[in-house]
């Protein structure tokens, strides 16, 4: 098996003349979590559905699991949709053995392992409740067991957390990182950021359906500059003429932003503050974070999309 | 196919395990017995003794009323006892006069009652027969109430009668309602302008009204005759004359031309199943539509589609329900089997043997077994069901919500009601010009086929209508697929023409 589990080469969906995707090209390890992040309206829900074989590009390539289409290996898939339902009248345990058979399950064995992943995340009690007496996030539970059901190598989730309280979207990365210690691979799209950062190994970010960024988590942090953040009533200008700065900026209220160079260390800066002297009411080295990546690289281009 | 399969073997359980499915299984049958036995019923159990005084001011009308009164009540009677001596045999002498075998020899379960013999041997005694209570008359005279009897005038009478009829009073009687007061005027008979004046509280129940209207014209005609010197007994006579026509069938074979109940239950029995065709279409439709939008607007069908392809969904969803309509169907053929057994086994010896409901369960049995209804049954509901259901399906796909489908369905529906409004003409002339024209219609076909079949239209309309229908249907359900393939992951406002033509061409 190729080690890239999902493979897309110029992936453009046109609706009349709206490009969804334009010329999307991205490759999914094996064994990663794999975010896949952009504000509403990216494209990210018609690149899954292409993926999945639901929807057809209008031109490029998708190879998934080594095949040209997901419907040839979709019973090594597993998804669960941005938009959540069941069928209410189902009970949970009959939901989850339903689409481990549709996935290529035996009947019996597909109701075992309903039970079991209801008993192993905590909704043994519901297992023969109907549906639609579950609550919001009991019913996302079950879809997404539903989902896995049938141990698939690869697992799309798009947007597996909204809708969901903080204890049940602990309960959803449990979930994903107990897929990637049993070595799947999980492709899932959110555009919270804090989840991202917590989950993946590797994330593509796209906006107007292009991508802006394809690589790991800490290659992302570095597209920009890591930032110093400091506080002090004395004027910090001589800090300017240090070789690891290559910007001080005035945030207001005596706190200053200062813009290192690459491959620098941010002690330099603190060493250079105790012997100038400046004198620090705070000083914050933290690294970027993705939330901030992800507001550079898609900034102005997601607040249109989001009125569009 | 795995996938299809399991699409519509869930589509078929979860079906099956509504109330709606086991409602509109058991429905059917509880009609047809409703249908039957209610009325017998309530005419037997439900109508009370109604208590009515007869005032006769002629001195001569109110004994003709009270003798057909009389006359009505020994018919009743007579005919309870009847059916009271089919039920068994009784120790003598009663059994004496029911004979248990007819003309031919042939022994029945119970036996018919030599009454006018039984009457005549047991005199006043007639009724006290072991087990048999006599019914209850339905109408029954009381006395005018003694501080009326004086009363001379027939509009006073009728005013002073009121408290009666408004309960203030009471009769000596079990109720003590009084239902009716029958006043017949002085000097009234044929030539005079005076009525008889009929006080009643329920002017909807008509049977003593009727009774006394029919029996005072008849004396008024009787004593006409007789003086213009005609003999009434000659004259009823004359008036029973009927003249015998007989229909024949020249298809028949030569000393069996004679049109019975089997001949009829072949002319009418295809209209039964072109109702049960149309309901079963419109039934497991309903749910087809149903499903396909509970999908959608659940968004499950994004979760199905990543599993199944959009053509097993829609094979998978139209072989579930049609096979939700099978069993429904072979329940109700089956009550109807199942109704007719019974009457062989239970009924049937009861009646007499040349009774037409003695001989029905045997010739709708062999209408079934020697005729092509069955087979016609099962083609015409496949390509009628795949047909309807393919373009219910797709309005499925193409909408949200049912109320957006209700817009959608006002036309489908107006097309699946032409069929109903024509059944009564087509068995008329089965293979007349408006049913041949019809008949290739393919929207049309499953119905006025069905309602031809026994008929024996010509081949060329048999073989060419089914042909044609099963094309059509292969057509439709094509073109159902590519819009159902667009349709189903659609969300926000059904498509414009526009766009369904482009589907159509796959675009």
């Amino acid at each position: 098996m190729s080690s890239a589990v999902l493979e897309l080469r110029g992936v453009t969906k046109l609706y009349d003349d709206f490009r969804a995707v334009d010329d999307l090209s991205l490759s999914v390890p094996a064994g990663c979590i794999y975010g896949f992040l952009g504000p509403n309206g990216a494209g990210k829900t018609t690149t899954i559905r292409m993926i999945l074989g639901i929807l057809k590009p209008t031109s490029g390539s998708i190879s998934v699991l080594g095949a040209p289409s997901a419907m040839g290996v979709r019973a090594r898939i597993g998804y669960l949709p941005e938009e959540k339902g069941l069928y209410k009248k189902m009970r949970a345990w009959s939901v989850i053995a339903y689409f481990g058979t549709l996935k290529g399950m035996g009947r019996a064995a597909a109701k075992r392992r309903a039970f079991e992943l209801l008993e192993r995340y905590g909704l043994k009690d519901f297992a023969t409740a109907r549906t639609e007496a579950l609550s919001k996030g009991m019913g996302q539970k079950v879809q997404v067991l539903a989902s896995i059901a049938h141990d698939p190598e690869f697992v799309i989730l798009d947007e597996p957390f909204s809708g969901l309280d903080p204890v049940n979207q602990g309960v959803m990365e449990e979930i994903v990182m107990d897929l990637r210690r049993r070595g799947r691979t999980v492709l899932f799209s959110t555009h919270v950021m804090q989840h991202a950062e917590r989950l993946c190994d590797r994330i593509v970010v796209i906006a107007k359906g292009r991508a802006l960024f394809d690589g790991t988590v800490g290659a992302a942090r570095r597209l920009i500059p890591r930032r110093v953040r400091l506080a002090t009533a004395d004027d910090p200008s001589p800090l300017r003429a240090l070789p690891s700065v290559a910007a001080l900026h005035a945030v207001g209220g005596g706190q200053w932003e200062v813009e290192l160079r690459e491959g620098t260390d941010p002690q330099a800066v603190l060493r250079a503050c105790f012997e100038t002297p400046v004198r620090l009411r705070s000083f914050d080295a933290a690294e970027p974070s993705l939330h901030d990546v992800f507001v550079k690289l898609v900034g102005s281009g997601a607040r249109e999309a989001s009125f569009r | 196919m795995r996938c299809a399969w399991l699409v519509a073997w869930r589509e078929f359980v979860e079906n099956v395990k509504t109330k709606g499915f086991w409602l509109g299984i058991c429905l059917f049958p509880a009609i047809l017995v409703f249908a039957g036995a209610v009325p017998l019923f309530l005419a037997r159990k439900a109508v009370p003794t109604r208590h009515f005084v007869l005032v006769d001011f002629t001195g001569r009308y109110g004994s003709v009323i009270r003798g057909e009164l009389a006359l009505q009540r020994a018919e009743e009677l007579g005919n309870a006892l009847k059916t009271h001596a089919r039920r068994g045999p009784y120790s003598e002498p009663f059994s004496y006069y029911i004979r248990t075998t007819d003309a031919k020899g042939v022994a029945w379960h119970g036996g018919e009652l030599d009454l006018a013999a039984w009457k005549t041997a047991a005199g006043t005694n007639w009724l006290r027969v072991p087990g048999f209570t006599p019914p209850r008359p339905s109408l029954l005279e009381v006395s005018l109430p003694t501080e009326l009897a004086r009363i001379a005038d027939p509009a006073e009478l009728g005013r002073r009668l009121r408290p009666w009829f408004g309960g203030e009073r009471t009769l000596p009687t079990a109720d003590g309602k009084l239902f009716a007061a029958v006043v017949i005027p002085p000097g009234y008979g044929p030539g005079s302008t005076n009525a008889v004046e009929f006080w009643c509280g329920n002017q909807a129940d008509t049977e003593l009204r009727d009774l006394v209207q029919r029996r005072l014209g008849e004396e008024f005609r009787r004593s006409e005759y007789r003086r213009v010197g005609l003999d009434p007994a000659v004259v009823a006579r004359i008036d029973a004359l009927r003249a015998p026509v007989v229909a024949l069938d020249p298809s028949k074979a030569t000393g069996e031309e004679r049109v019975g109940l089997p001949d009829l239950l072949r002319q009418w029995a295809p209209s039964f199943f072109v109702y049960l065709l149309w309901v079963a279409i419109f039934a497991v439709s309903q749910m087809l539509l149903n499903s396909v939008i509970e999908e959608k607007s659940n968004r499950i069908i994004e979760v199905l589609l990543s599993s199944v392809t959009p053509g097993e969904l829609m094979m998978g969803k139209l072989a579930g329900i049609a096979a939700v309509g099978v069993v429904m169907m072979a329940a109700w053929i089956g009550s109807l089997v199942g109704a007719a057994f019974f009457q062989t086994a239970h009924v049937a010896g009861s009646l007499a043997p040349d009774s037409p409901m003695a001989t029905l369960p045997a010739d709708v049995l062999a209408l079934v077994h020697t005729t092509w209804l069955l087979p016609a049954f099962a083609f015409y509901f496949a390509m009628g069901f795949l047909l309807y259901a393919g373009v219910f399906l797709t309005i499925g796909s193409l909408c949200n919500t049912l109320k957006e489908a209700q817009n959608f369905m006002g036309p489908l529906m107006l097309v699946l009601m032409v069929p109903l409004f024509l059944m009564p003409f087509i068995p008329r002339d089965p293979n007349g010009p408006i049913a041949t024209f019809l008949s290739w219609i393919p929207w049309y076909t499953p119905f006025v086929m069905m309602n031809r079949i026994t008929a024996h239209p010509p081949a060329r309309d048999v073989v060419g209508t089914g042909l044609l229908l099963a094309g059509f249907t292969a057509l439709v359900l094509w073109g159902c697929g590519r819009v159902f393939r667009m349709a189903i992951l659609r969300t926000g406002q059904p498509p414009r023409l526009v766009e369904l033509l482009r589907w159509l061409r796959g675009r």
